[in-house]
């Protein structure tokens, strides 16, 4: 039992620790891919120490919103991390805590609150860049839940621990045409989510254009960094519920091993399926321009329609 | 020599690709990424036919892997290029009747339609489990091809619907009748790349006397 | 050895014809390529009906009675085309400025071929590729004008049709599946047919389905006929008369040989199928037939109309009315082709295709308006034409088989398309001539007396037009019998 409470909170920390790590790789892909050098890898942890060393000016007009949001961005995904299978494929103490709805739903309140906090800034570009993650959200989120009752079809679960056993039990059900469906289908919320092109360039700097980094333009000092890192362990988890659960449910401790050396071999092979990951989300970025904005419905359309030809398939599978 | 079930999972795979193929062809705006998925998905089709071959040890569906590899994303892309004017395939807005996001809940309406009638009319019988995949994915494919036709109004566009539907009949083909006369494999490869050229060169005259390929455009020829 | 005589006579013209030397005289070579052929196709009718059946090449052909009516039916009207084809290319050569032709004769003899073929394979998989080859070979023929109605009546053509074979091919291979299932090795029609009784009816249906939709859509059965009057309708005349004289009964051919197999199919009933698809196509081609403005695009869904017919008599299930659909195919072929020919004649003499530009057409070509008036009678069912005699017969098979409501229906529709195409041939014929504002569209060819052998052409098929209609010989009597067993058993 305390075994288990402690290997979720090692998740947690695995979570904090090597989520600006993704992003810092990420951003040396893109630029490898460019032809360019770029920074190190751990340019991210750089900024995240300098921006946590600096003064934090708020807007006197902003109220209480404005200043917890960022705490908000920051646990919500804490919270998700006890939640879903990081380095074990044996649930631990607070896996039946919430199911991938209840991910869905912690992400979306962190959501909420950034949005809300947007507003809250007075800046212009804020609420535009808010009802605009809203408007990508409405579209996303009905493809969320039929990709979440699928898994549940198939799965006879949400649990993410049993969704991911599902996939391993079976060469058949991994290889099943809905499970690829639903891999895609997922792989294009992610990238509407996260704000990744097509939908949105997460590098951009042009504030007319920006969906998700407009939300954050006010914050300075320790907010800043609160919502960088929240904002990048957003990512992780993600990744995490779509290489963990869906793709590739292997490399994590397995159920008979409760030793932490068997826990801790799993950070690095879960480390080396994201970066497999990022290359080809790297490839992604780079191959695809942005979407108009009122095309977005199209992508997130496609999304939907392959999310439901799985559920149609599995549903009549005889 | 890997096992049977894995080859045949394996192949239950490409089926699921296979349909992602043809709905990103009812989705997809630009002339060339209909050209390219085409192609990825004639590939699909000759790799199912391969992996059937190699788990049912039937040089049938070996040969009709081969001929599909050699016409489909060889010659036909070949002669789709070669036959039709390059300003064609730069055009980057497919025209069309319907909007995407409709046009692609139609399809999915109509697909999914198919699929069921399909699955249930085998539920009763005893089929092999990789026929219950390719036929009513077969069939959910033609049912898009023959859609994404009637709502293009450009002239290729059309034709790789048309290849697209007919990658569906033969992907449902290899499942159920491995065994067809090898004349008729070689007779129906034939045929293929021949509708592609004759269509091919009709788009090509009619590109030069009228100076569009917007074929759903002509109406001249209707009932008043 | 005979049978692939048939179908290697025309393949070799067609090629014959592409070198240079023989270029000049592509139209009588092609002339007289048909000639021989109709002359293997008789002697291949004269071998069926000694024998029933015969097959060549290593049983890769097969001809039986249905078979070999399509056969000489496709050989007749393809000698009488060629004929008129002669004189038909030949005015247009002298107008036409800067196209030659040139293709028009190879594309001919092998399209030709590709007819031929269809009701000579055995096996049914490359039947289907026959089919679909009909399409494809026949649809520069189709917009051999290069007009934009042209052009784009081929496009339509050639896509729905392929469209309609792509269907067709699933429902083939599911019941290619069937008949394994059943434990039948080859894929011929009589294994079909023997595979029947064993084949699961959950596979037979959706594969007649499949196959009445996709080469349904070939043949024009509404609602899949939006095709068919552009195509039949823009092609040059003598084209018009293959296409719609013979081509689509060729893949009638095939929907009708599988009445055979679904009779067959435990607990299965066919004819409603063929009744409800026969009295929908005949209803909504005599309607349409009332308003349209094209005197070729009036014949084009009479052709419709027809096929409905024949899809109607199979469907009532007698020996009489097999007999009958035979009967009517046959006199289709003639009359059509017959009603092309004269078609031909008022756009070589006028260049017009409005209905509402020809009026007065007794005066300005008395030979156009003689025989469009005789082709628009010997349609509509006029005696002495064969079309009265078998429509007839068709009628009386209905009755015979309780079928009130059915006949009643086709009675209706045969008068209303009877009235929609005389009103229009009489007001061209006798009507007052109206001066027409705007200049004919595409092609003005001047006005000449009408080539020789466009005339030869249509004496050719007027006679066993009419004799078939008022006498029945006891050779196509025979093959008649022998066509509608095929389809029954």
């Amino acid at each position: 039992m305390l075994v288990h409470i402690g290997y979720n909170l090692l998740q947690v920390a695995v979570v904090i620790g090597f989520a600006p790590l993704v992003e810092g790789v990420l951003a040396r892909l893109k630029e490898i891919v460019q032809s360019k050098r770029g920074p190190s890898i751990f340019q991210p942890y750089r900024d995240l120490a300098k921006l946590l060393c600096k003064d934090e000016i708020v807007s006197r007009r902003s109220s209480w919103i404005f200043r917890t949001a960022p705490y908000v961005a920051f646990t919500a995904p804490v919270f998700v991390a006890l939640l879903i299978p990081v380095l074990t494929r044996y649930p631990l103490f607070f896996a039946f805590m919430g199911d991938m709805l209840g991910v869905g739903f912690v992400l979306a309140f962190g959501g909420f609150f950034v949005a809300l906090a947007a507003v809250d800034s007075g800046n212009p570009y804020g609420p535009m860049g808010a009802s605009r993650t809203r408007m990508v959200g409405f579209l996303t989120e009905p493809v969320f839940l039929i990709v979440f009752m699928t898994i549940s079809l198939v799965a006879g679960s949400t649990i993410p621990y049993i969704v991911q056993g599902e996939w391993v039990r079976s060469s058949a059900a991994f290889f099943a045409p809905w499970h690829v469906l639903l891999v895609i289908a997922f792989l294009l919320l992610i990238l509407a989510e996260d704000g990744r092109l097509p939908v949105d360039s997460a590098s951009g700097h042009f504030e007319l254009a920006m969906i998700e980094k407009s939300k954050s333009l006010e914050y300075s000092g320790r907010g800043a960094a609160l919502m960088k890192w929240g904002g990048a362990m957003k990512l992780f988890v993600l990744l995490v519920v779509f290489l963990n659960v869906l793709v590739t449910p292997w490399g994590l401790a397995g159920p008979a091993d409760i030793s932490l050396a068997g826990v801790l071999l799993a950070v690095p092979l879960v480390l080396f399926k994201m970066l497999i990951f990022l290359v080809v989300l790297v490839v992604i970025e780079s191959s695809l321009a942005k979407l108009r904005l009122f095309r977005i419905s199209e992508f997130t359309g496609a999304a939907f329609v392959i999310a439901v030809v799985a559920m149609v398939s599995r549903l009549f599978a005889a | 020599m890997p096992s049977t079930s894995l080859l045949l999972s394996i192949e239950a795979l490409a089926a699921g690709v296979f349909l992602l193929t043809a709905l990103g062809t009812v989705a997809a705006r630009q002339l060339l990424t209909c050209f390219h998925l085409f192609v990825w998905q004639s590939l699909l089709l000759s790799a199912s036919a391969a992996l059937l071959g190699l788990a049912l040890s039937s040089p049938h569906l070996l040969a009709v892997a081969a001929i599909t590899l050699a016409t489909k994303t060889m010659l036909i892309p070949w002669l789709l290029r070669k036959t039709v004017h390059d300003e064609v395939y730069r055009i980057r807005e497919i025209d069309q009747v319907l909007n995407i996001p409709t046009s692609l809940l139609l399809a999915l309406a109509l697909a999914g339609v198919g699929y069921v009638f399909f699955v249930e009319m085998l539920g009763g019988m005893a089929v092999p489990a990789y026929a219950l995949v390719n036929l009513p994915i077969g069939v959910a494919v033609l049912l898009l091809g023959a859609f994404t036709l009637t709502v293009r109004r450009e002239a290729v566009a059309q034709l790789l619907a048309l290849l697209v539907a007919e990658n569906g009949v033969f992907f449902a083909g290899i499942a159920i009748v491995p065994n067809l006369p090898a004349i008729a494999e070689l007779a129906a490869a034939v045929d293929v790349p021949v509708y592609t050229l004759v269509v091919g060169l009709l788009t090509r005259r009619i590109h030069s006397e009228l100076g569009t390929t917007m074929v759903g455009r002509l109406t001249a020829l209707r009932e008043d | 050895m005979l049978l692939a005589a048939i179908l290697l006579v025309p393949v070799c013209t067609s090629l014959v014809v592409l070198v240079s030397p023989f270029r000049r005289w592509a139209g009588w070579l092609t002339m007289l390529a048909m000639a021989a052929t109709l002359a293997l196709a008789a002697a291949a009718v004269q071998a069926t009906l000694g024998s029933g059946a015969v097959s060549g090449a290593a049983g890769w052909l097969v001809c039986d009675g249905l078979g070999a009516l399509i056969v000489v039916l496709v050989a007749f009207v393809a000698f009488t085309a060629a004929v008129y084809s002669n004189g038909y290319l030949r005015r247009r050569a002298s107008h036409a400025q800067n196209d030659d032709g040139g293709s028009y004769y190879p594309l001919f003899n092998i399209f030709v071929a590709s007819m031929l073929a269809v009701p000579l394979m055995a096996n049914v998989a490359l039947l289907w590729v026959a089919l679909e080859l009909t399409t494809l070979l026949s649809a520069f023929l189709v917009g051999f004008e290069s007009t934009p109605e042209a052009l784009e009546a081929a496009w339509k053509y050639a896509i729905l049709t392929t469209l309609g074979a792509i269907i067709a091919l699933l429902g083939v291979l599911i019941l290619y599946w069937g008949t394994r299932i059943a434990g039948e090795q080859a894929f011929t029609w009589n294994e079909l047919i023997a595979a029947a009784p064993a084949m699961p009816p959950t596979l037979v249906w959706p594969a007649f389905l499949l196959i009445l939709i996709g080469f349904g859509t070939k043949v024009g059965l509404v609602p899949m006929h939006t095709w068919l009057p552009d195509a039949h309708s823009q092609a040059p005349s003598p084209i018009c008369a293959l296409l719609s004289g013979v081509e689509v009964s060729t893949a009638l051919y095939v929907i009708l040989r599988l009445f055979a197999v679904l009779s067959r199919v435990p607990g299965s009933e066919a004819g409603p199928w063929f009744i409800v698809f026969g009295v929908l196509s005949v209803g909504v081609a005599t309607i349409l037939m009332v308003q349209v403005r094209d005197y070729k695009r009036m014949f084009a869904f009479s052709t419709v109309e027809h096929m409905g017919i024949i899809l109607l008599a199979v469907g009532l299930g007698s020996v009489d009315a097999r007999f009958a659909a035979a009967y009517q195919i046959t006199a289709h072929a003639l009359a059509k082709s017959f009603c092309f020919f004269a078609a031909g004649l008022i756009v070589l003499a006028l260049g017009e295709q409005r209905i509402a530009a020809v009026r007065g057409l007794g005066r300005r070509s008395p030979v156009a308006a003689v025989s469009f008036l005789a082709g628009a009678l010997a349609i509509t069912g006029m005696p002495p034409s064969a079309v009265f005699a078998s429509e007839l017969l068709i009628l009386k098979a209905g009755l015979a088989r309780g079928q009130y409501l059915v006949v009643g229906f086709l009675a209706l529709f045969i008068v209303i398309g009877f009235a929609a195409i005389m009103r229009h041939a009489t007001r061209m014929t006798f009507g007052k001539e109206v001066d027409m504002a705007e200049a004919p569209v595409g092609r003005l060819w001047s006005a000449g007396a009408a080539p020789a052998s466009c005339l030869t052409a249509l004496v050719i098929t007027a006679i066993p037009l009419v004799v078939f209609g008022l006498c029945m010989p006891a050779g196509l009597a025979g093959l008649l019998n022998l066509a509608g067993t095929a389809m029954g058993r």
